[in-house]
């Protein structure tokens, strides 16, 4: 680690709290903003996702090494943490700080990216089965039920076995394409009740089609619980690559990411436990964060609480 | 009801074979063939196409595919390839195992959520609900894995506390009484199921807390209060009662994830599960044995949710109404 | 759900008691002939029945089932009879060079009381030979024509050809079956067969039970006939990662393991008061395998492989003494070419092309492999110097390796990128020459002679040979060395020319042929680890009386 890297490091802490202090002086003039804030964790967490967001796209400012470079494959294996390596080495002499940092890219790219799938697919899915109910309902829904059926890990084994050796791409829309069930679920029961709302009669008393009805009046009204279950779902997601790189069907090598950082670093953890207890408590974290993030927006955009 | 029920029963059965049927697609249109010795001896391509020959792989897949419903059907798993006997014996024995380890997770998850979650709940905003709120937070928060390689460091190997691994000792269980046979079996589970168990109980004891602030808040709980009942009954006896109802469902639902999510808690605590099985099946291609695995997930699924419907349908008489 | 929390701490105590009980100090044996031995074993046998298997679990545990006609010496010499030692045959004559005669020895026994016979023999050879039993080992006895039964203790074996190794063929791949107890099973339901759950066999422990994915326990023949193995039991316990199975050795809760891994986990055996570490020479050698044919058609050449200058350009990109360390510490040594340490022609007067990035660098300038476009990678006519690398993904050396060389070939302008896949995937790739390249690793047989063919030779195509390598002159040579009828000096040298050929060829870059390393409980003596068969002695350790721990006293 060079002063550079530390200052730049400081840099991003200081962003990442600056903005949420910000944020928060914003928000205050909002009852949803207030009620977001009112939770303890909810700025914490959102300063732990800027700081990790900041050091992800920065990565190149905060890491000193490039995350693949083996430094010395023979004198620098499994080094414990010190002022050059604030983290340690891995088995391959990789400095672990700065395969965190690009590892943060990775997990959070591939945590966001295939929520994002997840979310899409499962919103027009479950928006489909609640306006168009009937058949289109019951296949949607009875599909939705084969899918939950087969253990998400399982599916994604066998799938992934349908590939020889996984393109990033690829996993993330696999990632995506098995975690849309339940989001379809909640939509579905969102858009039920929102369809027989008077403003959804009237836009279709008015000749809209059901496209332009769906997308304009019904899912906007359902995004509360969309926006919530993605953000609890991308925490999922990072646990679920974790998994993945564990059973080595996860992001490919040399791309360092966190759940691959375990994967190569267990069976050392006897004599270099930091290889993979750092990015370990790094998911946690963001996990964390998210989790209270997404635990705040629920309290914050549930309709019932403007109420009172 | 007896009409709702049947119509539930031919759903799941239904959706069995859909999944049963996915699964055999998927496994069979995979790279990799089956048969093949360790990774470092050589095979012999003769003796490879021999063993398909045998087992019927190198007939069409419709062929293949029909042939395996009409065994399945008359309750013909097949014979597993990797572990040479047939599929059922291996299911018989994996699946204990497995409900075992569901099992105790289950009870930690929920028993120990549960005592939280009611504690949190009754000291809401104080100490002692800020510091295991966060600690609950993180612990739901923690890939279940590595929560299970750090405790098999700490408490197999650097305190050996507890074993490293295995369902019995191998050495002392078959010499021991009724009551040591029981008592080694559960410390060999001890870690398996505190790895499962911590991260449920950790999301239980959060979803319970605020199940049960939003109960206190309500009108027939202020109204317990107002007519005296001592805040212990309140708490156990009218919030919690309104805050388990959706208790049951989670419980369906969790039950058939512990089944087969504990693919690997059971690979590091080397626990002779379904999940391992069907985590090794489909890495040697074991066809019939994925298969069977799909085939037993989606029947415990299955059979959890019309087993959460039930019982909530017994809780709540007003659901009945409704789905009727 | 409504169970009182002091319910429950009662229930944890009384449990907590009954484990404190347990561990108590059991009575139980003394003397000379107790002992457990707990190994701990990668993986699980799929089925005890020896022609059915070639897997190392199934192979550690019937070695103390059923025993061959003689056995391989400590020395793995296979040339000849002279380093054998009796088993189930008492002696052996040559009747003529084609003929070889066993006296077997009249004490030897079935488990459950009958005597071994010749007819036991003649049926065993049958049985691995036949197509329907399939066995793995078939090829490797097709040099014996026939087995027969002379009379019910001499059992006569006739060769078709003659060689060096006619004595290791006849005794070393077939384990003695019970005809009596297997002649009513059909051969084609041998691969499931129920008597390979139980196994009833000759040799110095008989099997007590399976629980599968958990552990194996046999126990000692006390009326073996070659003498009563000292130690009582022996239980083999699964674990599916090596390392977990690393981990209760260390934690006292194995006594055994064979393989240890990498530096790291040697050091930990070491520094563990309780374990006595035994190196022992290597049966294994890994390396990256080039594939001269090109990816997905095998009638075609490889765009960069089947240029041998770029072969050996790319061999000598990589610094192999330097990533043995990395990976082995000083576990291991560069082998020559595809060589294993356990082989008596293991030779480092051999030369692979040394380590020469500049050489390596002009070789590849020399054939037009430049960075025209700068951009890390070298091209030629507009192709990048890029290709993908197969690795498995259950060895973590390999993906070590992988990623370790990835590296090296960065350095010389070469873009590799890692197909990181598993067995079934690897190897059907393998075989029908879909891959540029692969991290392969051979565990070999004692000789040379068998391996080498299958996997350097025409005779692999579609096998073991994976990269489809084959030179006539290097084939040639291999058969005068196998079939040698000089002194072993000759033999030597003629085997010698042959690797020096194919290393040269560099159809590979050959990586590692690692140092074994065990780790026994160090209350266990004379023990002794043959390299080709880690446990195949165990029958001769002891544990003497005054080192017993618990474990040993415990009585079934």
């Amino acid at each position: 680690m060079t002063p550079r890297t530390w200052l730049a490091l400081l840099a991003a802490l200081t962003v990442a709290i600056a903005a949420v202090a910000l944020l928060r002086r914003r928000a205050a003039r909002t009852p949803a903003g207030r009620e977001f804030f009112r939770h303890p964790p909810a700025a914490p967490g959102l300063a732990v996702l800027g700081f990790f967001a900041i050091v992800a796209i920065g990565a190149r400012l905060v890491a000193p090494y490039h995350p693949a470079a083996q430094l010395d494959i023979v004198g620098l294996q499994n080094q414990a943490p010190s002022w050059a390596h604030p983290l340690g080495t891995d088995t391959f002499s990789r400095d672990t700080w700065s395969r965190l940092v690009f590892g943060a890219r990775i997990s959070l790219a591939v945590g966001a990216l295939a929520m994002l799938v997840a979310v899409t697919v499962g919103s027009i899915v479950g928006a489909m089965a609640g306006y168009f109910r009937r058949w289109v309902d019951a296949v949607l829904m009875r599909t939705v039920d084969v899918g939950l059926a087969i253990p998400r890990l399982f599916l994604l084994l066998m799938i992934a076995a349908l590939w020889e050796g996984l393109p990033l791409p690829v996993l993330v829309l696999l990632i995506g394409l098995t975690g849309w069930f339940g989001t379809s679920r909640l939509v579905r029961a969102e858009v039920l009740s929102v369809r027989e709302r008077d403003f959804v009669a009237a836009a279709r008393a008015l000749g809209a089609g059901p496209a332009r009805v769906i997308f304009r009046h019904v899912l906007p009204n359902a995004a509360a619980p969309i926006i919530v279950s993605a953000a609890l779902g991308i925490g999922n997601v990072l646990l679920l690559e974790a998994g993945l790189s564990f059973l080595g069907i996860g992001v490919q090598p040399p791309l360092p990411s966190w759940g691959n950082m375990i994967g190569d670093g267990w069976r050392q953890l006897a004599v270099a436990p930091w290889a993979t207890l750092f990015p370990g408590l790094a998911i946690a974290v963001v996990v964390m964060a998210l989790n209270a993030v997404g635990d705040a927006l629920r309290d914050a955009l549930d309709p019932r609480r403007e109420v009172t | 009801m007896t009409a709702w029920l049947m119509r539930r029963l031919a759903a799941a059965i239904a959706g069995v074979w859909a999944v049963v049927t996915l699964t055999f697609l998927l496994i069979h249109l995979a790279p990799g063939t089956p048969f093949l010795p360790g990774a470092e001896r050589p095979a012999d391509p003769a003796v490879i196409a021999e063993l398909r020959a045998r087992f019927g792989l190198d007939r069409p897949l419709p062929a293949q595919y029909v042939s395996y419903l009409r065994e399945l059907v008359r309750g013909n798993l097949g014979v597993s390839f990797a572990r040479r006997r047939p599929v059922a014996e291996a299911l018989v024995e994996a699946i204990p195992n497995t409900l075992v380890l569901a099992g105790a997770a289950l009870c930690i998850d929920f028993l120990l959520g549960l005592a939280l979650g009611i504690y949190q709940a009754a000291r809401a905003r104080r100490a002692a609900d800020v510091v295991l709120g966060n600690a609950t937070l993180f612990f739901s928060s923690v890939p279940t894995f590595w929560l299970g390689l750090v405790l098999l460091l700490v408490f197999g190997q650097w305190l050996r506390w507890f074993p490293v691994g295995g369902v019995t000792d191998p050495v002392l269980y078959s010499s021991l009484p009724w009551a040591g046979k029981v008592a080694d079996r559960l410390w060999h589970l001890a870690l398996p199921a505190l790895t499962l168990g911590v991260v449920g109980a950790a999301g239980t004891a959060r979803y319970q807390r605020a199940a049960m602030l939003e109960a206190l808040g309500q009108d027939f709980v202020r109204t317990a209060r107002a007519k005296g009942a001592t805040e212990r009954r309140v708490l156990l006896r009218h919030a919690l009662g309104n805050a388990l109802l959706p208790f049951i469902t989670l419980f369906g639902l969790a039950f058939p994830f512990l089944l087969t999510g504990a693919v690997l808690t059971e690979t590091i605590f080397a626990w002779p599960g379904m999940g391992r099985l069907a985590a090794e099946a489909i890495a040697t291609r074991d066809y019939p044995m994925v298969t069977a695995a799909a085939l037993v997930a989606a029947v415990m699924v299955a059979a959890g949710n019309l087993l959460a419907d039930l019982l909530l349908a017994a809780a709540d008489p007003r659901i009945r109404v409704a789905s009727e | 759900m409504r169970l009182p929390p002091r319910a429950i701490c009662r229930s944890f105590f009384l449990a907590a008691l009954v484990v404190t009980a347990a561990c108590g100090p059991p009575g139980g044996c003394r003397g000379d002939y107790c002992g457990t031995l707990v190994f701990a074993a990668t993986g699980q046998p799929d089925i005890l029945l020896p022609p059915v298997t070639e897997q190392a679990v199934p192979r550690d545990i019937f070695d103390q089932i059923f025993l061959k006609l003689a056995d391989i010496g400590m020395s793995t010499n296979t040339v000849g009879d002279r380093d054998f030692q009796a088993q189930l045959a008492r002696r052996w004559e040559w009747d003529d060079p084609l003929t070889l005669v066993f006296h077997l020895d009249p004490r030897a026994r079935w488990q459950d009381g009958a005597p071994v016979t010749a007819a036991d023999v003649a049926f065993t050879f049958d049985a691995y030979t036949d197509l329907k039993v399939n066995s793995p080992t078939r090829a490797a006895l097709r040099s014996i024509a026939a087995v027969t039964a002379r009379d019910s203790l001499t059992a006569v074996f006739r060769f078709r050809t003659r060689y060096p190794e006619m004595f290791f063929d006849a005794v070393y791949h077939m384990r003695i079956l019970p005809a009596h107890l297997l002649r009513e099973v059909p051969r084609d339901q041998w691969t499931t067969a129920a008597f390979g759950r139980a196994p009833v066999g000759n040799g110095p422990y008989r099997f007590v039970s399976w629980t599968p994915g958990a552990s194996v326990e046999l126990v000692a023949d006390s009326a073996f006939f070659l003498g009563r193995p000292h130690i009582r039991r022996l239980i083999w316990r699964f674990t599916p990662e090596h390392e977990v199975a690393m981990t209760q050795l260390i934690a006292g809760e194995a006594d055994a393991l064979e393989f240890l891994g990498p530096p790291p986990n040697v050091q930990r055996a070491h520094q563990a008061p309780q374990l006595a570490v035994y190196p022992y020479r290597g049966t294994a050698y890994g390396y990256l395998g080039f594939n001269l044919t090109a990816n997905g058609d095998t009638t075609r050449p490889h765009p960069l492989f089947s240029d041998r200058e770029v072969r050996r350009a790319l061999s000598m990109a990589v610094d192999r003494e330097r990533l043995l360390r990395s990976v082995f510490g000083d576990l291991a040594k560069v082998p020559p070419g595809p060589l294993s340490q356990i082989w008596s022609i293991w030779d480092t007067t051999l030369r692979a092309p040394p380590y020469d990035p500049a050489q390596a660098a002009s070789l590849l300038e020399r054939r037009d492999w430049r960075d025209a476009n700068s951009d890390g990678v070298r091209d030629r006519r507009g192709q990048p110097l890029a290709f993908r690398l197969l690795v498995l993904s259950t060895s973590a050396v390999r993906r070590r390796y992988g990623q370790l060389l990835q590296e090296q070939f960065r350095a010389i302008g070469a873009r590799v990128e890692l197909d990181v896949v598993e067995n079934t995937v690897l190897q059907e790739r393998a075989h029908a020459g879909k891959f540029d390249a692969v991290l392969a690793s051979w565990v070999t047989d004692p000789t040379p002679s068998s391996g080498i063919p299958q996997t350097w030779t025409r005779d692999g195509f579609g096998g073991g040979n994976y990269g489809r390598y084959h030179n006539p002159a290097f084939e040639a040579a291999l058969h005068r060395a196998a079939t040698a009828r000089g002194t072993a000096q000759e033999a030597q040298a003629l085997w010698r020319t042959a690797v020096q050929l194919i290393a040269d060829d560099a159809p590979g870059i050959w990586l590692y042929a690692p140092d074994n390393v065990a780790a026994v409980h160090n209350r266990v003596a004379d023990v002794r680890i043959r390299p080709d068969s880690w446990w195949a002695l165990v029958r001769t350790w002891r544990i003497p009386s005054d080192r017993l721990i618990d474990r040993d006293r415990v009585e079934r």
